[in-house]
């Protein structure tokens, strides 16, 4: 037997951009690498890591350092105390690295406070095996089952070239990549990481949150490269302030419709690209909303409809061809037409989560006999953003109890909005919830309040 | 019990409005008391709206880097008492 050498790929490529910003200091890519093996010494022998920080610098050097160390990322799809034990339940000597106030994680805490002045490291990039596990992303899964998604080095190597091939970032001016976005989501962490670690880019350590933050970041950072959402864009827009000129905005998580494009075209003066991805593929293709309605797959990956009619995507980041969740028509192997999300994903203000989830969560909780989310209504469209009610019956239970529950095992914004206790469901004969009982058993309960 | 004062009546208003609280009335609202998570169990979506319905009513930009941020929100008196602060004199 031969041995071959295990193939590996950089994990910072050697490229002009610094690799980050902090407040008005640029972090060169020697400083950055000095942080994450200062933090890679430190972590404890484990398979893997939660990697919980928030700041999206401190989150990069410590996914650099889990790498360094062979150790997998682990990124829950939120903070919930439930949600991190269930996933600490698989990964038992897993540490948590962290930079804000998570008190409540029962996990041993590992604080990450790198702020790019430890030095310069020197010698070679190092390198990170390509069949090494790099992150697993946990999701809330269809079945009702939370699911995990894996993705080695060198599939977000892939993934990555194939979004800087596309958004000009390989060469280029260098710019900062301006992210609303959490680095701990797919499209968190290839837009705004990956795109700074392998690209010719710097991440913003800072998550602009309001329309008056995202302005002074644009002007700060520029050039800049807005990383956003349909939600973030429609509060940008809505704030009617006077705006910077960024090089270029992406936006993901949800559809975007054209008027909203054209009005973000307009009033930033740049272009505006949107990014197709769901958690099992992550991004496979990407469209510039004002001038098509359909999707262009990146480079290198092909679609097609299996033997069930599915449409999959595989490309060089998927082992397999991967089916994805949502209602398209493929135009040919590298166009397709995305007609709409399948029923049971819900996306509340871009995140995501499985309505038969949410239902097995709020009907796991001790006193609460039956209960059932309510999805808001898609076409009513109102200002800001629509959220899930529920109908629940728990007599021995109040409403702050439920909801305290329900606030650990998901995020804040699927919380119900209102919970509505009831004395039974209204269950047809066959167990089953129609949808407009549902709504107007809501509305009966909301004249008697 | 402490009762709003006449400002705090109209950014009580705002916040229900905004917010579409339906079943929240605004003389309801505790002056004093949390409005995130506990009290009302607003979220960061919540602030968000809330922040725009303050830059179209008052011209108050919030920002989350301003270090009192947590402070601003943390109830309705402080968050009335920072747009008094800042509201764009007419």
């Amino acid at each position: 037997m031969t041995d071959t050498p295990r193939v590996t790929r950089p994990l910072i490529a050697d490229t002009p951009a610094p690799l980050a910003r902090i407040g008005d200091r640029a972090i060169s890519r020697a400083a950055f690498l000095a942080d994450a093996q200062a933090l890679a010494a430190r972590l404890p022998q484990a398979g893997a890591a939660f990697n919980l920080c928030q700041d999206r610098y401190h989150f990069a050097v410590a996914f650099a350092a889990i790498l360094l160390r062979g150790q997998i990322n682990l990124l829950p799809p939120n903070r919930g105390s439930t949600t991190l034990a269930e996933i600490a339940s698989q990964y038992p000597d897993a540490p948590a690295l962290v930079d804000g106030p998570d008190a409540e994680i029962a996990v041993p805490v590992l604080r990450v406070s790198a702020r790019g002045e430890a030095g310069e490291a020197t010698g070679p990039m190092p390198e990170i095996p390509a069949d090494q596990t790099a992150i697993l992303a946990f999701s809330s899964g269809s079945t009702g089952t939370p699911t995990v998604h894996a993705r080695s080095w060198d599939a977000l190597h892939a993934v990555t070239r194939q979004a800087l091939e596309c958004f000009e970032l390989v060469d280029g001016s260098g710019p900062t990549l301006v992210g609303t976005v959490p680095p701990q989501h797919m499209y968190g962490l290839e837009s705004t990481l990956l795109y700074a670690l392998l690209g010719n880019a710097a991440l913003l350590a800072g998550r602009p949150f309001y329309p008056g933050d995202v302005r002074a970041a644009l002007t700060e950072c520029a050039p800049a490269i807005l990383v956003t959402t349909p939600f973030h864009l429609n509060a940008c827009l809505r704030a009617g302030l006077e705006w910077p000129t960024p090089e270029r905005i992406l936006c993901a998580t949800a559809p975007l419709d054209p008027e909203t494009a054209g009005q973000a075209e307009r009033v930033f003066g740049c272009r505006l690209d949107e990014i197709y991805g769901c958690t099992e593929a992550g991004a496979i293709a990407t469209r510039r909303t004002t001038r098509e309605s359909d999707w262009t797959a990146y480079p290198g990956v092909q679609l097609h409809r299996n033997d069930d009619g599915l449409a999959c995507a595989q490309g060089p980041q998927h082992p397999e061809a991967v089916p994805l969740p949502d209602h398209i028509e493929v135009r040919d192997s590298r166009h397709f037409r995305m007609e709409g999300r399948l029923t049971d994903q819900l996306n509340i203000a871009g995140k995501r989560a499985s309505l038969a989830d949410l239902n097995r969560r709020l009907n796991a909780i001790p006193g609460v006999l039956d209960g059932v989310f309510i999805p808001p209504d898609t076409d009513k469209v109102a200002h800001g953003v629509n959220r899930l009610a529920a109908l629940v019956v728990a007599p021995n239970r109040g409403e702050a109890e439920i909801q305290a529950a329900l606030a650990e095992c998901m995020d804040p914004l699927f919380l119900p909005r209102p919970l509505v206790r009831v004395e039974h469901l209204p269950r047809s004969a066959t167990g089953k919830l129609p949808r407009q009982v549902l709504l107007d058993l809501l509305a009966y309960h909301a004249q008697c309040a | 019990m402490p009762s709003q004062t006449a400002f705090e009546q109209e950014v009580a208003r705002l916040i229900v409005d905004s917010l579409n609280l339906e079943d929240v009335a605004p003389e309801e609202i505790e002056p004093e008391d949390a409005l995130f998570r506990e009290g009302l169990g607003l979220d960061s979506i919540d602030a968000l709206e809330l922040a725009l319905a303050i830059s179209r009513a008052y011209g108050v930009q919030i920002r989350s880097d301003d270090e009192n941020n947590r402070e601003i929100f943390a109830s309705l008196r402080a968050l009335s008492a920072h747009i008094e602060a800042n509201r764009a004199t007419s």
